[in-house]
């Protein structure tokens, strides 16, 4: 079963007078479990592509089904609620609280969602051991290497045992070994979560690790790959 | 998930820490100022209240229904003649201190070189509602009362005329008859009440005396009484009641101060609202900045799932933090301000005599605590740093995560 599905998906930007077309008439499926790339050179409508699966934005027109839900009709409340639930991110910015600690970065989706305070501990404690920080999690994210804190971002992403995490240029700002670590978390969790991740990258060594690339251009899917 | 938001709230705002500090500053400073000036102003009135009850009006007073005190007339249907059994009537009374009976004349008191218009007061010398006077006594003697030629004047009256104890002085009234008569007294004594205007413009004499010089002839003005406490003084009146006179309460003898306090309170509230809006401009600055400092990190919060409902709440606890540490930093600076007034007070000088005879001011004014008002301005202070957050609440709450993530 698809645990996405894009259908005609249009999106234009409007600056002035000037509109810019990000996205054209895609359509997309990604099945559970995935690991797929999204690749394209800057300004293919990568990112675009990921915050309307994300629920970050609505399109223009078409639909974006996730979970057999058709989530361009909801609210804004309830897609909230769904990416409180179903989806985690990973930035290229990093994108942790720094007010928190690593284990409360981790926390913090669960808090959300009402997961009981047993339970929280449980899963926070196995992600940050799963992405080798445990050691860490009393520490704030200036406390932090760049590739710990991607690391925590990725533990966070998958706290609410989401159906999909979508990671956005995840590599960007880290080294060539931080970066190969981070993939490697995300491909192990991948397996160990069955939960579906989808990553744009125009990075080659990071789009060896996908079992399926999906290539855009000019806001167009010019190849869709193979699951 | 309300203890983690308080967190989050909480730590936001130790991000920028002068910026916090300042704004606690601003709403502690503002509150202090306005509960001083508050505390200030009721001991203002208070203390002019109380000593004019204390030395001119007492509680209460029993005068003929057509005596007008303006005209301080002496004209015998003007006055009680059974002074001295209405002040004994009203002296048994519980809850009554002293009853006095006091004949009022405006006069004219001369020396060689000068002369001053005042109010001669005769008075029973042995009503205990004369001793903060007998207490007061810097020079000379208080008056005896069968004393037929002594008066008692202020001691800032007598170094304006250059006159001491013992020196004679020609006063002047208008008696019963429309007549001017003149005496030579003697000055048997200085008193400083502390109120410059009583001290300049007040004579005292026995009653005995003031009835014979006015041709009065044993009739009063008006008999003052000082209750034990100011609470009792509607019950007492109602027991005063006697056809052909009025009773006065202390509220009807105070009434032109009291409606001119009220009218300059306004000036006040007015300043109360200022300072309110500068401390509630302040704070909105504060968490708008905080806001906008933060729109990334707001769009990563919606992104996790955040609701904007949830970081309203979480600005508004942040507002709320900044208000109560804000309000008790506030209060313990106020009422710290208030007690040293209240207790050490501020010293006036002459502006007290500048007041004008109708108000009874100190050259000391200390201040009062008004509960009830203090906790009042404490609440305003932080309903009005609730309300300035409401603004930057409502536009962390409506920010689209897309526009947040960019920053």
């Amino acid at each position: 079963m698809d645990a996405i599905q894009l259908t005609h998906v249009t999106k234009v930007y409007h600056v002035g007078a000037v509109e810019t077309h990000a996205l054209n008439d895609i359509s997309l499926s990604i099945g559970e479990g995935e690991f797929t790339a999204l690749v394209g050179p800057s300004g293919s409508g990568k990112t675009t592509l990921l915050q309307l699966i994300g629920c970050l934005d609505k399109p223009d027109s078409g639909t974006v089904m996730i979970k057999g839900q058709d989530v361009t009709r909801f609210s804004a409340n309830k897609r909230a609620d769904l990416r409180r639930d179903s989806i985690g991110f990973v930035f290229q910015f990093f994108a942790l609280v720094p007010v928190l600690t690593a284990y409360e970065n981790v926390e913090l989706p669960l808090l959300l969602s009402g997961v009981k305070p047993a339970e929280r501990r449980e899963r926070v404690t196995g992600l940050l051991r799963a992405v080798g920080l445990e050691d860490r999690a009393k520490h704030r994210p200036d406390q932090l290497s760049g590739g710990q804190q991607q690391r925590v971002a990725i533990a966070r992403a998958l706290a609410p045992r989401p159906v999909l995490v979508l990671a956005d240029e995840p590599t960007a700002n880290l080294d060539t070994a931080n970066g190969q670590q981070a993939m490697e978390i995300m491909e192990r969790l991948n397996k160990e979560t069955g939960t579906a991740f989808v990553y744009a990258t125009h990075d080659p060594r990071v789009i060896s690790y996908a079992r399926r690339v999906v290539k855009m251009q000019d806001g167009a899917i010019i190849d869709a790959g193979v699951a | 998930m309300l203890s983690k938001l308080w967190v989050l709230a909480y730590r936001d705002l130790w991000r920028n820490r002068r910026r916090t500090i300042l704004s606690m500053t601003a709403v502690a400073l503002g509150l202090g100022l306005l509960i001083v000036m508050n505390g200030y102003i009721a001991g203002v009135m208070d203390e002019a209240v109380q000593n004019n009850i204390r030395l001119n009006t007492g509680h209460l007073q029993i005068r003929a229904s057509s005596y007008n005190v303006a005209d301080m007339s002496l004209q015998w249907k003007d006055l009680i003649s059974d002074s001295d059994q209405i002040a004994a009537r009203a002296a048994a009374l519980p809850g009554v201190r002293a009853a006095a009976p006091v004949l009022w004349a405006g006069g004219l008191i001369a020396t060689v070189n000068d002369s001053v218009g005042l109010q001669i007061s005769g008075i029973d010398t042995t009503s205990a509602f004369y001793a903060p006077i007998r207490d007061s006594v810097v020079a000379g003697d208080f008056l005896a009362a069968d004393d037929r030629s002594g008066i008692l004047i202020g001691e800032r009256l007598a170094n304006s005329l250059g006159i001491g104890v013992g020196r004679d002085v020609s006063l002047t009234i208008v008696d019963s008859d429309g007549q001017a008569d003149e005496g030579i007294f003697t000055v048997r004594g200085l008193f400083r009440s502390g109120i410059p205007s009583y001290d300049e413009g007040t004579v005292l004499m026995p009653i005995s005396k003031a009835q014979a010089f006015a041709r009065a002839d044993g009739r009063a003005s008006s008999i003052i009484i000082l209750l034990d406490s100011q609470e009792a003084t509607d019950s007492v009146a109602a027991a005063l009641q006697t056809p052909g006179t009025q009773t006065l309460t202390w509220r009807d003898l105070n009434q032109t101060f009291l409606q001119t306090m009220e009218a300059g309170l306004a000036f006040y509230y007015i300043l109360d609202l200022i300072v309110i809006l500068i401390v509630a401009v302040i704070i909105a600055n504060t968490l708008l900045m905080s806001v906008f400092e933060r729109i990334r990190e707001m769009g990563i919060l919606a992104a996790l799932g955040m609701k904007g409902r949830h970081l309203t709440q979480m600005l508004l606890l942040e507002a709320a933090t900044l208000g109560l540490v804000g309000v008790g930093v506030g209060l313990a600076l106020g009422l710290g301000g208030v007690a040293y007034l209240t207790y050490v007070g501020i010293y006036i000088g002459d502006i007290a005599s500048a007041a004008g005879s109708g108000v009874a001011l100190s050259s000391t004014i200390h201040a009062r605590f008004v509960p009830g008002t203090f906790a009042g301005i404490s609440l305003a202070t932080l309903v009005i740093v609730m309300l300035s957050a409401l603004y930057p609440a409502w536009y962390a709450a409506h920010l689209e995560p897309v526009a947040a993530l960019r920053g």
